[in-house]
């Protein structure tokens, strides 16, 4: 099972395989769930939604930095 | 097992662990419209009359409060200033102007550039601040000025939990006990040159306005200032994110203690007497030796980064 991850910003996209969950993807990007959204097709997941096979997501950072 | 919303049990689309919930999309605007509504009333940053001039940037936040604000029956204006970043501002200023067009609402737009003679760029590294330094000294000129000519009664800025957490954090790391004082999500306007200032997103994370965006079909510019990379409030937001992930509400806690307990005593202390910029005629703090011309940090700031061109005597012949 494979799933593909477009994190951004700064764009760049990952292949990650065997993962079950939105949690074990971000366990495996090393990325903190407080700090990004898991969207696919357009839509939100939370950490425990479970991911398919071929799953195109996207892994939006959400932190920005201001003066 | 899928996650349940808190409120109506349907399939939760957003996980809010400090408040220890998730919620479904409908619930979850349930809950972001409540924690505004709560900031506005319980700071009583706004009066339904008042004419309301939203600082938006492109971003998640700002353009998630202008939503907010015309949602809630406000008369808000957007106000956007370009800061000359090529085409991260270009991005920037068109998704103000897409956003406006689709709701009929009114965007003011400054260039600094034009107004001021120069650019964000330009001033990195220049006049012994930071880039970020800058942006923040001219947007806050710009805001305030805009609004006073704009004859507006308040401006609305898109700061969040996370953003008032990070310069809280940082004024603490350095017992910057002035700059404490003036942290507040409401500041009211203490003399004719200041206009009042709100911040209706203090009580929402970050994660939550972009969220907010993204379910309600708000376009965003997710790419980040090209200038920001690696800031010291970016550093500070990762340090407290990490906290966050231990320990839930870490956050929450920090901000909301200093709000309730502490902004109070540091604010009675701060009294800073105030005077007419002697160059433009905006407020600025008076100088400690009453023989000094005022001149606010803003003035000080362009005398550094615009010299004046060098005159040449033309002769005749």
């Amino acid at each position: 099972m494979l799933v593909t991850a477009r994190l951004r910003p700064p764009d760049r996209t990952v292949e990650v395989a065997d993962v079950r969950r939105v949690a074990d993807l971000l366990g495996r990007l090393d990325v903190l769930p407080g700090a990004v959204l898991v969207i696919r097709d357009g839509a939100l997941l939370t950490s425990q939604d479970e991911l398919r096979d071929g799953d195109q997501v996207e892994v939006r950072f959400a932190i920005s930095g201001g003066a | 097992m899928a996650m349940r919303c808190k409120r109506c049990r349907g399939a939760a689309v957003i996980e809010v662990r400090r408040h220890n919930a998730a919620f479904c999309r409908d619930c979850f605007f349930h809950y972001v419209g409540q924690q505004v509504t709560r900031a506005i009333a319980k700071h009583r940053m706004l009066a339904p009359s008042d004419r309301v001039l939203v600082a938006v940037s492109g971003g998640k936040d700002s353009l998630a409060l202008w939503d907010l604000l015309l949602e809630l029956g406000y008369r808000a204006d957007g106000l956007y200033l370009s800061l000359g970043i090529g085409a991260y501002s270009e991005r920037s200023k068109r998704v103000c102007e897409e956003f406006a067009a689709a709701r009929g609402a009114t965007l003011v737009v400054h260039d600094l550039a034009g107004e001021h003679g120069y650019t964000i760029p330009e001033a990195a590294g220049r006049g012994g601040r930071s880039s970020c330094g800058v942006c923040g000294l001219s947007k806050r000129y710009v805001f305030n000025r805009a609004a006073l000519d704009g004859g507006y009664d308040v401006v609305a800025t898109g700061h969040n939990l996370d953003d008032e957490a990070a310069v809280l954090f940082a004024n603490t790391l350095r017992w910057d006990t002035a700059a404490m004082a003036r942290q507040f999500p409401v500041l009211e306007a203490t003399h004719p040159g200041l206009v009042k200032k709100v911040k209706p997103l203090y009580r929402l994370a970050e994660r939550e306005t972009a969220a907010y965006c993204v379910l309600k079909g708000i376009d965003y510019v997710v790419e980040e200032c090209p200038l920001v990379a690696g800031n010291t409030q970016m550093r500070h937001k990762e340090t407290l994110n990490r906290m966050e992930e231990e320990s839930p509400g870490t956050k929450h806690s920090f901000l909301f203690g200093y709000l309730e307990r502490a902004a109070e005593l540091l604010r009675v202390a701060d009294v800073a007497e105030l005077a007419e910029c002697s160059r433009c005629g905006m407020t600025t703090q008076a100088p400690d030796d009453p023989a000094e011309a005022p001149v606010c940090a803003f003035c000080r700031s362009k005398a550094r980064l615009v010299k004046p061109l060098p005159v040449v005597e033309v002769t005749a012949g």
